[in-house]
Parts: C-alpha cells; structure tokens; sequence
C-alpha cells in the first residue's frame, strides 16, 4: 500500500502536469506555506489554512492529477515568478 | 580489439534451460560455453570469438540477494576475463531485466564493454539506461534470434573501439547523453522540414524527444486522520544553520533526514534555506514557509492528526534530473514506511 502525498506549490501547474496527485496551491516560491506581508497572525492563519487543505486532500480519493485551493476567502495571491 | 573476442554471457534461469518460475531461487553458476541465447551469439561470433561461459541465476535469486549475485557474477569474470559482457535478451520480464541491467552496469564499471537488450518500458530500462546500452525488443521472445544479432552489431562496435554512434543510427536506446556535433542541415531549416512533414502527415523525427510523466496510482489513507502519523518533506532546501552536513544547493546526490521530536516550530536562529533555485532570505527567516512544522504541530495540539512523524526530510529540489529524483524518492518512501508514516505534506519551491 503506497503512502498518500500532498504537494504544495506555489507552481500547481507544473505539479499537476508533471503527475502529483494531489496538489495544493501555495502562496508564493520564496513564501510557499505564508505571506510574510500580512503580518505574523494572519501569515500564521494562512499557513494554517494551506496546511488544512494538504490534509482535507489527503483525506479525499483522487484519481489523477487534482488541484485542492485553500479557501477563496484567503488573502490574495499574486500571480508567482519562476526563478 | 586484437585477437578473438573473449565472452560471458549472463541468463536467468529460464533461458538458462534450468526452468521456469520453481527455479527462479537458484544461486548463481557458471557454465562453460555458451548456452540458450548465447549459442545465437556464438553463431555470429563464428571464428571472430568465443562464448567462455554462461552465467545463470535466477531471477529472484538475483533481485533479492543482489549483492551476493553481482558479487559472484564479478569472481566469473576475474576468472575469465572477458572482453565483451553479454545479457539477456530480458524482454519484458521485470526481474530478468533488473538483473541484466545491473550485470551490465557492473561490468561497464570494471571497463568491460558491455549490451543487453530488453522491452522500453522494463524497468531495468528506467534503471539502468543512462548506464548501460540496450536493445530495445519487444515484448515476447519471438523476434530472438534479430535481437541477439542486433546485440552482436552493437557488441562489435563497443569492442573495435570505434566511436558510437547516436541511439538512433545506432539502434540502442537513448541513454539521455547529448553530444556536440554537425548535422547536415541548420536547425531553423530541420525545423521547418519537420512542421512540413508533420502537416503533411509524414513520418519525421523530433530531436527533442519528450519524455511523458510517468503516471504515479493515487495512494490513499489509511487511517482517521485524528490517528495518523503525518511527514513533513521539504525540496526547498531546508538546512540546519551553517550547513553543517556541507550539503549541495541543487541536483543533489541523497536527501537527508532530520528528527523534530519536542520542537514546536522551525526557527531562523536555527534553520536555513540554501538552494539555488530561488531566493531564499524569506525561508531563511522563517523557514515554516517551506517546512510547515509550527502549522503542523498547533493542528496536532488541537488533536487535528495524531502525530507529527519524529523525522523531517528535505533536499534542494533543482537541476535534478528526473532518474534520481525517481531514485530519492524511492528511498524517501521507503524510510517512511519503515517509520510507520501514514501520510506526507511535501512543500515544493
């Protein structure tokens, strides 16, 4: 029996199109489980909020590629830069 | 090569005449002269050399007392001293191509020339490709007798001497090797030529051959998360403070694993990140954006998951080629298995 993973990047797409299973969308590359910008109890909140979705998508049967996002309530993300 | 060609053959146990799956355990054994497969190569060979010896093993034998095996396999040719190591042809048997590619791999490293040949998606051919050359066949052992002469093509060039040729011309499968040279026509012009021909609907060639991800079986939990051991994995190259385990920044040959008992949350004072795909000042602050064990422990506090597996792993993920990530995470699987983890949050950069 494998091990379930929950990857979470702030690059979904390359996660999604290179076959992880179960992808969760990160903040930013240099930040990827918070945003140093909201100030530490909201940065704290949101990393939270990305780590509860990487377990809600452990919990959930997949069968391929699927893209799980912490809740739309969340502080806007801006689009990342690749490095 | 001066002289007659001196060679040893490898086979498992089926092609080796000994018999089929009941004998699959037999240690290895050397043979004189050739036998199964290695007869057809004795043909070709004709006066131009001999078979000395075929070595059989069986194909469990081989995989699960792998050192011992190679390690015998290697007293043969002390003994024998060959010129040329032969394997297979392995066609889509799992075990039977592991083994073929591992022998071969063995050999190259002592400087023995060596080929075998076996299906594209036998997984020795994910193994050991980048190491070794190999036919590719398909998948039943009907077509036997041109694989083993397509062997003999290859064996001939590998022992003359004479420069290899690309996989394409050559006939073996690409080894992911790129190598500086003239092509007839320049590349804006092979370009277009290619688009034409594809537009056309004709047959042409791309020169830059891409390779499909390999779709992975979704895994799935097995247990109340409120009971689960969750792992933390990092690929944004966490390390403890002045990297003290001198690791690299990018394409790196191993991972390693840190324990986290009794800590509460990753600190800068002791944690960085050094990895040469990003800018990693913030992660160095607080490095919970690319390990998020401070998150992970509050939902375990709160009862959320059981437990917070005792080891964290990390490694930069950049420049990797994708055989050895395959490679580090088999490993990393491994070592969570045996850890009793029953999940993995990885956090890529």
């Amino acid at each position: 029996m494998g091990i379930p993973v929950a990857m979470i990047s702030a690059i979904y797409n390359l996660a999604l199109t290179t076959g992880a299973n179960r992808v969760i969308r990160g903040a930013r590359i240099e930040h990827v489980c918070g945003d140093p910008d909201l100030g530490p109890e909201k940065d704290f909140a949101y990393g939270l909020q990305i780590v509860r979705t990487a377990l809600q998508a452990l919990e959930t049967d997949v069968s391929g590629p699927t893209l799980f996002d912490p809740d739309e309530s969340a502080p806007a993300r801006e689009a990342v830069h690749a490095s | 090569m001066a002289g007659p060609l001196k060679v040893v053959y490898f086979v498992n146990q089926f092609f080796g005449g000994v018999g089929a799956e009941e004998k699959a355990n037999i240690p290895v054994e050397v043979k004189k002269g050739p036998i199964g497969p290695a007869r057809l190569f004795q043909q070709l060979l004709g006066d131009g050399g001999t078979v000395e010896a075929t070595i059989i093993c069986g194909d469990n034998y081989f995989n699960e007392q792998r050192e011992q095996a190679l390690s015998d396999v290697t007293k043969a040719w002390q003994e024998a001293k060959p010129d040329l190591v032969v394997a297979g042809p392995a066609f889509d048997a799992g075990r039977y191509g592991l083994a073929c590619g591992a022998v071969c791999a063995a050999a190259e490293e002592l400087g023995i020339p060596a080929i075998t040949a076996m299906h594209p998606e036998n997984p020795g051919v994910l193994t050991y490709r980048r190491q070794v050359f190999i036919v590719p066949t398909g998948a039943s052992p009907v077509d036997l007798p041109d694989v083993v002469s397509q062997m003999f093509q290859i064996a001939l060039k590998l022992t003359s001497g004479e420069e290899m040729g690309p996989a394409e011309t050559e006939g073996y499968l690409g080894r992911g090797i790129r190598k500086v040279s003239e092509r007839s026509e320049p590349g804006y012009k092979r370009a277009v030529d290619m688009l034409a021909s594809k537009l056309r609907g004709e047959p042409y060639h791309t020169e830059v051959p891409f390779e499909a991800p390999e779709a992975v079986p979704a895994a799935s939990l097995q247990r109340d998360l409120s009971q689960a051991t969750i792992a933390l994995i990092s690929t944004g190259g966490l390390i403890p403070i002045g990297n003290p385990d001198r690791q690299v920044s990018g394409n790196a040959d191993r991972y390693f694993s840190y324990p986290v008992d009794g800590l509460e949350s990753l600190t800068g004072d002791d944690w960085e990140a050094f990895h040469g795909g990003y800018y990693n000042q913030i992660a160095s602050d607080n490095p919970n954006y690319i390990l998020p064990l401070s998150h992970l422990r509050h939902l375990e506090s709160q009862g959320v998951i059981g437990r917070v597996a005792s080891q964290i792993i990390t490694l930069p993920g950049v420049s990797t080629p994708v055989a050895k990530s395959k490679h580090l995470g088999a490993e990393m699987a491994r070592e969570l298995k045996d850890a009793g983890v029953d999940a993995c949050i990885l956090v890529a950069t």
